[in-house]
């Protein structure tokens, strides 16, 4: 099917399925929602398939948008980002059907096919003013998404305002970086940008701007305070959306504007981004090393992941701006194959915790477990899951860890000393957060999933609906489908550089069975690995299944019999070491609380023991930025005075300003 | 020849990393002794390269001074006050070895240049004396006790004489001599400095100096 | 033939595992003047326990059942990809040293679930401290990975020991001493011995590894025990070749591969006898110090890659 087509159905099902759920009931809304989300999600994975396939589609709607034409051009780039979104959005949205039935807010059911057109549409976007206006509308519908379930918590609001805040500021740093660019460049067409003949200062200045905004966006250190919050509180299908589909849109935007657009750049445009990846991925992956709330957790997981993408795009963008093709190539697939991978399991793991949550209510590891008898198949799914995010064999994150990994430290021969001083550092950051990663990741399946039930809610779990496991199941299979075969996504990667004019060099990594890089010796083989395991495992079995049967047995307690679920390891406690390991970066708070008994003060009646770890980054930068908001908003309240007279003046001062500015200036 | 300069070169390295790992101040006072013949081992190597005798004069003036004679007014200090840990330094023990990682990898950076004009043996090295001066900074800036502040400083000290040991071959004597007695001079006044802020706050952390102030 | 190679050095490595630790047990007891149960003890041990029947706590699932077998696996993937014995293999190029590493990462993790799965304070502290120690233990292993192969240009381990036979200076070179000191202290705590975990405590609050495995009985036993005894000789055995590549075959032939086992199991004994003498004058360190240490070996893992790049 031709692209422009696919695009058509994914705005006509949208549109439709949107019309669709506000018409019906409660009983059917999920359904209706569900089902066209998959549907719009599927058109989208038809668009970027075609694209990857080496299609090309471009299209200009004049006078849609008023001063403005509406252009569309989808490119191998964009094709990748449209088919990624979309494989998300097919599984969300049969996910949908089972996790909202019955519940399902009419706005929040009817925007959610919206929300995911709007995602597909923007990298699909040709021209500055549609990319705009199509980033916005995603960022309305998903803050709309957002602040679904605001009835039933009021965590939700907070989330929901800082959401808006964050993600408008973002907004006002990419528009003012856009527009300077369109400005500059004498046109807004995509083509016009690319054709420009601009000042390195003047370039300097937009790929700041531009990176701070889809920085923002995409979670990174210190931008990404929205992100642990609004993506735990929306609906587990919106989380799934945005945790694994929607932050790819920021990496969309860097790989876009700085290696298409702005062509490349100086190298300290790529080290700010390896510097802010790295950065991103540690305080990431150790704020979600203790974070006890599961859904928490995964989006801290999110920031470390689009971190580790953000170190492979700057250093490869760093290799390339050195004139080493083969490196920044490797690196920026590395990148890309990662981002696929992190779309697969985030969203299995984010649909995992919605399972769990709609079961149980719970998000509290510490009060959760025990779900491997009562929930088996979320069990094994949310374990698939774990693996692929540890970056452990044989799951898909650890691929491109790997290919990460190569990159980075074949990079030394013939490198100059910031490279050989930021190599090196990137190798141990990356290396520290897979460790820490797979910390994360036992804790969070081990505590959540393991052992006995610490909670009342936890052991009256029932596994979910099928529609709801069939989803994650998918999911699993997209991932194991990443996990055997990354050599096949060779082809596709290889034409979605070639859409980066500076990186293009033929194809970074090749082989079938055995995963192979060009230019540089390196090879692994995941099936091999995969089915190595598969035969050792069952070569174990088979040879020590001979003897006396499995018996079941009480568990040592130090001569005590009777052990309570409140006597098990919790997430908090099992996190505790790592809190005093990395007590310099993330100060953890420790309350103790004793009571004494009435009588005498020597005999102790309860000991409240309470410890919380706040985001550090936020808690030392944003408190000022709020407090001089605040404080102009004082002054600028005192313009206010309830006289329509002088608002009316307000704004003819305003006018006249503008007028007297255009008429000096022109 | 080049072998043992790389390998004294190696031993000063070490040893200053040690003095951040170790808490005890008694083990580090032992490691500026080693550092002290470290130190003149390289002035006895570099002497025996360039055929200088002046160097070995220097050799033994720097083991006297710093692998005996400072090393004794430390342990003075040491065994007069009833601080033998460095408890509670501003930046911990792991983090302050993780630091020391990205201060070496930048002294090897920065001296970069240096080595490019004229790579010899020498000048190789000379990375090490970089990064033992930004070790004793970070040591000054991030340890509280009186005792680790002398420390600091010595280590300093040692990685001046070291990098001027390895880039002119040795400063002329005289200055060598000017240069010991200061130090000698400010770990007598850090010393008397010590006894005095012990008797005042009953304590070395020299964060309580802040109550000096107004 | 040289599919000969990957199944002599599988069967050599699981019959010399566990005589390993039976001569490291051996070394320790002499050396603290007790008489010693001998070198075939362990083997004994794990017959007796393999007759035994498995049982699994009250409230643990198929998570308790399946670790052994995992960890057990992960580790003979390795015995079997990695040149113990010879360099040419056809499972070349099938797992790098990063593969090889985050296989032993597999092992460890599939350990501290079961031990999570138990549902005791004792089985959720072992994992707790085993994560803590592997996660921290990732960047030495990895710098200094990177160290090993900047020389070569290539990960690939047999490419590693097959460039250091050919330019047998190199090894002496400052940037794979340093590597070799860092990578030994991350395979010590790696393989749970002194000074980061004792094998042989019996008191479960200083336990690290045991404490995971407390709840294992019978033929589970077995597998652990034999499993980290495999583990500590694939950890020996890796880090004797990647830095004393010595006698390792490169040919296929039946004499090469005789050298190659003989070398390998001299090199391994040698280097378990010299870390039991040396568990000997050492005690545990606090849990919290442990992290020094290894920060410790990531700052020679540091150095190992700078000064292959900058003393070039």
């Amino acid at each position: 099917m031709s692209i422009g087509w696919a695009l058509v159905g994914v705005l006509v099902i949208a549109g439709l399925g949107a019309l669709g759920a506000v018409a019906t009931g409660s009983r059917g809304r999920a359904l209706v929602a569900g089902v066209s989300t998959a549907g719009v999600g599927v058109f989208g994975v038809l668009a970027g398939v075609s694209a990857l396939g080496g299609e090309a589609f471009s299209k200009t709607i004049p006078q849609l948008l008023p001063l403005s034409e509406v252009t569309v051009t989808v490119d191998a780039l964009s094709g990748l980002f449209c088919a990624l979104i979309g494989g998300v959005a097919v599984i969300a949205g049969l996910y949908n059907i089972g996790y909202s039935d019955g519940h399902g807010s009419r706005t929040g059911q009817s925007l959610l096919p919206l929300f995911v057109a709007a995602m597909i549409l923007v990298p699909a976007a040709g021209n500055v003013t549609t990319f705009l206006v199509l980033w916005e509308v995603m960022a309305l519908v998903s803050l709309m998404l957002v602040l679904a379930e605001h009835r039933l918590r009021p965590s939700v609001r907070d989330a929901g305002v800082w959401y808006a805040a964050m993600t408008h500021a973002g907004l006002v740093a990419i528009l003012l970086g856009l527009v300077l660019f369109a400005s500059k460049a004498g046109g807004e067409s995509f083509t016009a940008l690319r054709d420009a003949d601009l000042s390195t200062t003047t370039r300097s200045v937009i790929f700041v701007l531009v990176f701070v905004g889809f920085g923002s966006k995409a979670g990174m250190v210190p931008l990404h305070v929205w992100l642990p919050r609004a993506h735990p509180e929306a609906p587990s299908p919106v989380s799934a959306l945005m945790s694994a589909a929607m932050v790819k849109l920021g990496l969309y935007g860097v790989l876009r504007v700085g290696l298409d657009l702005l062509g490349g750049g100086p190298r300290w445009w790529w080290l700010l981004v390896l510097v802010a990846g790295g950065v991103s991925a540690l305080f990431g992956v150790l704020q979600a090393s203790v974070a006890v709330d599961l859904k928490r957790l995964l989006g801290y997981s999110t920031t470390e992941n689009m971190g580790l993408i953000l170190l492979g795009v700057g250093a490869g963008g760093m290799f390339a701006a050195d004139g080493n093709r083969t490196l920044g190539s490797l690196l920026i697939a590395a990148g890309l194959l990662h981002a696929l991978n992190h779309a697969g399991f985030k969203t299995l793991l984010f649909l995992g915790a919605g399972s769990v949550l709609r079961a149980t209510g719970l998000r509290d590891l510490d009060r959760l477990g025990g779900l491997v008898s009562r929930m088996p198949a979320t069990t094994a799914l949310f374990g698939v899951g774990a693996l692929a995010a540890a970056a452990l064999p044989p799951g898909n994150g650890f691929v491109s860890e790997w290919l990460l990994l190569q990159g980075l430290i074949h990079g030394l021969p013939g490198a100059d000393a910031v490279v050989a001083v930021a190599m090196p550092l990137a190798v141990g950051v990356v290396a520290l957060t897979a460790g820490l990663g797979v910390a994360t990741f036992v804790k969070a399946f081990g505590t959540g999933f393991l052992a006995r039930p610490r909670s009342e809610e936890a052991a009256g779990a029932k596994e979910s609906p099928r529609t709801m496991r069939f989803a994650m199941l998918v999911a699993a299979a997209v991932c194991a489908g990443l996990a055997i075969s990354p050599a096949s996504l060779g082809p596709a990667l290889t034409r979605v550089l070639e859409a980066l004019p500076t990186v293009r060099d033929g194809s970074p990594l090749e082989g079938g069975v055995t995963l192979r890089l060009t230019g540089i010796a390196g090879s692994i083989s995941p099936v091999l690995i995969l089915a190595g395991l598969f035969v050792a495992g069952l070569l174990v079995v088979v040879l020590v299944r001979r003897g006396l049967p499995r018996r079941e047995s009480l568990v040592w307690g130090c001569g005590g019999t009777r052990l309570d679920p409140r006597m098990e390891y919790t997430a908090t406690s099992f996190a505790e070491p790592l809190t005093r390991v990395f007590d310099d970066v993330l100060r953890p708070e420790h309350d103790v609380d004793v009571t004494h008994h009435a009588e005498s003060q020597y005999l102790i009646e309860s000991v409240r023991y309470r410890q919380r770890v706040d985001d550090r980054v936020e808690a030392a930068l944003y408190p000022p930025v709020l407090a001089a908001g605040n404080k102009l908003g004082a002054v600028l309240s005192r313009l206010q005075n309830g006289s329509v007279h002088r608002y009316l003046a307000l704004g003819l001062g305003g006018l006249i300003v503008v007028l007297v500015v255009v008429g000096l200036t022109a | 020849m080049t072998q043992l300069l790389y390998l004294i070169c190696g031993g000063l390295l070490l040893s200053s990393v040690m003095v951040l790992w170790r808490r005890e101040l008694s083990a580090i006072v032992r490691l500026l002794v080693v550092q002290g013949v470290l130190l003149g081992a390289l002035a006895l190597v570099l002497a025996g390269r360039l055929d200088s005798v002046e160097l070995v004069v220097v050799a033994i003036g720097v083991v006297a001074l710093k692998a005996v004679l400072v090393p004794r007014i430390l342990r003075r200090v040491l065994r007069d006050g009833n601080e033998a840990r460095e408890t509670e330094p501003l930046v911990n023990v792991t983090a302050s070895i993780v630091a020391a990682a990205f201060l070496i990898l930048l002294a090897y950076a920065a001296s970069r240049p240096l080595v490019r004009l004229s790579p010899s043996a020498e000048t190789q090295a000379v990375p090490v004396g970089l990064a033992m001066v930004l070790l004793g900074f970070f040591v000054l800036v991030t340890r509280r006790r009186a005792l680790s502040q002398i420390v600091g400083f010595l280590l300093l000290d040692n990685g001046i004489a070291a990098t001027a040991f390895l880039i002119t071959g040795g400063v002329p004597g005289i200055v060598e001599l000017a240069v010991s007695l200061d130090v000698l001079l400010v770990v007598l006044v850090l010393q008397v400095l010590t006894a005095r802020l012990r008797t005042t706050f009953g304590g070395t952390d020299i964060d309580e100096l802040r109550e000096l102030h107004d | 033939m040289s599919t000969l190679g990957v199944v002599v050095q599988v069967v050599l490595l699981i019959v010399v595992a566990p005589y390993l630790v039976g001569v490291m047990r051996q070394v320790r007891a002499r050396l603290e003047g007790r008489a010693g149960a001998g070198a075939g003890q362990p083997w004994r041990d794990l017959r007796k326990l393999f007759r035994k029947e498995p049982m699994s706590p009250a409230g643990s699932s198929w998570v308790f059942v399946a670790a052994p077998a995992v960890l057990v696996a992960s580790t003979l993937v390795i015995a079997a990809v990695s040149p113990f014995v010879a360099t040419v293999s056809p499972l070349d190029g099938v797992a790098d040293l990063f593969a090889v590493v985050a296989l032993l990462l597999l092992g460890t993790v599939a350990l501290a679930l079961a031990g999570l799965d138990t549902g005791t304070a004792f089985g959720g502290m072992g994992a707790s401290r085993e994560m803590t120690v592997a996660a921290l233990a990732e960047p030495t292993i990895l710098l200094a990975g990177f160290a090993l192969s900047a020389r070569v240009g290539s990960t690939n381990l047999s490419a590693i020991v097959e460039r250091g036979q050919q330019s047998p200076g190199a090894v002496l070179s400052p940037a794979t001493l340093l590597a070799a000191v860092a990578l030994a202290v991350v395979v010590v705590a790696e393989a749970g011995r002194l000074p980061v975990d004792n094998p042989s405590t019996h008191l479960e609050l200083t336990m690290i590894h045991e404490a995971m495995v407390l709840e294992y009985a019978g033929r589970d036993l077995a597998l652990v025990e034999f499993a980290s005894a495999l583990r500590l000789t694939v950890l020996l055995g890796l880090w004797a070749n990647l830095f004393l590549p010595w006698g390792v075959a490169t040919t296929a032939s039946a004499p090469a591969l005789l050298l190659g086992v003989v070398a390998f199991v001299a090199k391994v004994a040698v280097l378990g006898a010299v870390l039991a003498a040396g568990e000997v004058f050492m005690a545990k360190l606090r849990l919290f110090r442990v992290p020094e240490l290894l920060a410790g070996s990531f700052l020679f893992g540091v150095l190992a890659v700078s000064s292959s790049f900058f003393l070039a």
